[in-house]
């Protein structure tokens, strides 16, 4: 019984504090504190996926999500200086977009309260170590298995890497056409744009 | 108080009321910011509470088994991809415009 109430407790806090930073994320001026008010939204979900029982994606969660796509925002951030412009939406927009917000909040919390959903009896047993079930599971073969998307997971992120270094890497000045292959040693800085531009088959 | 409170453990409801106020929350910043990044952080809480969502079903509807959870995975393996390759192009973009205003990345309209 003391579990329960701590339990509820402790999802009214969370969640509280959860919708808090989230709301400074959306409403924060200085794109740097939105960024850190991201890692602690990510941090309290990651609290609420213990309580669902899901210990091994809170950790997945921490690692990837507070680990890797914060420090990545935190670098774009920086290297666009977008620190320094404050993001200051007009009030016409802020309005539209938090009646349209509202609106779908609104219809969304009245679809769950009034549908039923097909609940499993209590004490049901949760198997006693997720780490092993996931990872069993999605190394199997088998049917249920999820071996084939873990594959397919594995080439879109390295597809993703790719595509990551091709885009961002160091492109010519705006006088000069838009190419990714700027790269070579003093290819970028050439300063005769009207010239041929020496062109290699090695680079990609 | 104590009895009341544990009367009173969150439902599937719940969860999914809370999921839906962070996705209102994220759409609200969608909407709202003029900076790249920012709608990119916008996006991230979206689909980080989809992913809540995933995990409530998985925890309440079927407890026995982790494919809620695997499912879970994929949407933050996605979504690393995503944020990565959105980054790499606001990057560029800033680097061949100097802009991050999306007002004004029109380079495509005329």
């Amino acid at each position: 019984m003391i579990s329960d109430a701590v339990y509820t407790l402790l999802f009214y806090a969370i969640a509280i504090i959860t919708i808090v930073f989230a709301l400074a994320v959306t409403m924060s001026r200085n794109l740097l504190r939105a960024a850190v008010y991201l890692m602690m939204v990510l941090l309290t979900t990651a609290s609420l996926y213990i309580m669902l029982d899901a210990e091994f994606l809170a950790g997945i969660q921490v690692l990837i999500y507070v680990g890797g796509i914060v420090v990545l925002i935190v670098f774009a951030v920086m290297l666009t200086k977008s620190a320094e412009m404050l993001d200051r939406p007009p009030l016409r927009r802020k309005l539209s977009a938090g009646l349209a917000s509202l609106v779908f909040a609104a219809v969304t919390i009245c679809v769950f309260w009034t549908s039923r959903f097909p609940i499993a009896q209590n004490h049901v047993a949760v198997p006693p170590n997720n780490t092993e079930e996931i990872g069993l599971k999605l190394l199997d073969y088998g049917s249920g298995g999820y071996i084939l998307p873990f594959e397919i997971i594995s080439i879109l992120l390295l597809a993703a890497i790719i595509g990551g270094i091709v885009v961002a890497r160091k492109t010519p000045p705006p006088e000069q056409p838009f190419t990714t292959g700027g790269d070579l040693t003093g290819e970028a800085d050439f300063d005769a744009p009207h010239t041929q531009r020496p062109r290699t088959g090695k680079h990609i | 108080m104590i009895e009341s409170l544990s009367l009173h453990k969150p439902h599937i409801e719940h969860w999914l009321v809370l999921s839906a106020i962070l996705f209102a929350i994220g759409l609200y910043g969608l909407l709202s910011r003029r900076n790249a990044i920012g709608i990119l952080m916008s996006i991230e809480l979206m689909l980080n509470s989809a992913v809540l969502n995933l995990a409530a079903f998985n925890r309440f509807v079927a407890p026995a088994s982790v494919d809620g959870q695997i499912m879970a995975l994929f949407v933050i393996a996605v979504a690393a991809a995503e944020a990565v390759v959105a980054m790499a192009i606001f990057v560029a973009i800033f680097r061949y415009r100097r802009i991050v205003d999306v007002n004004r990345m029109d380079l495509m309209k005329d």
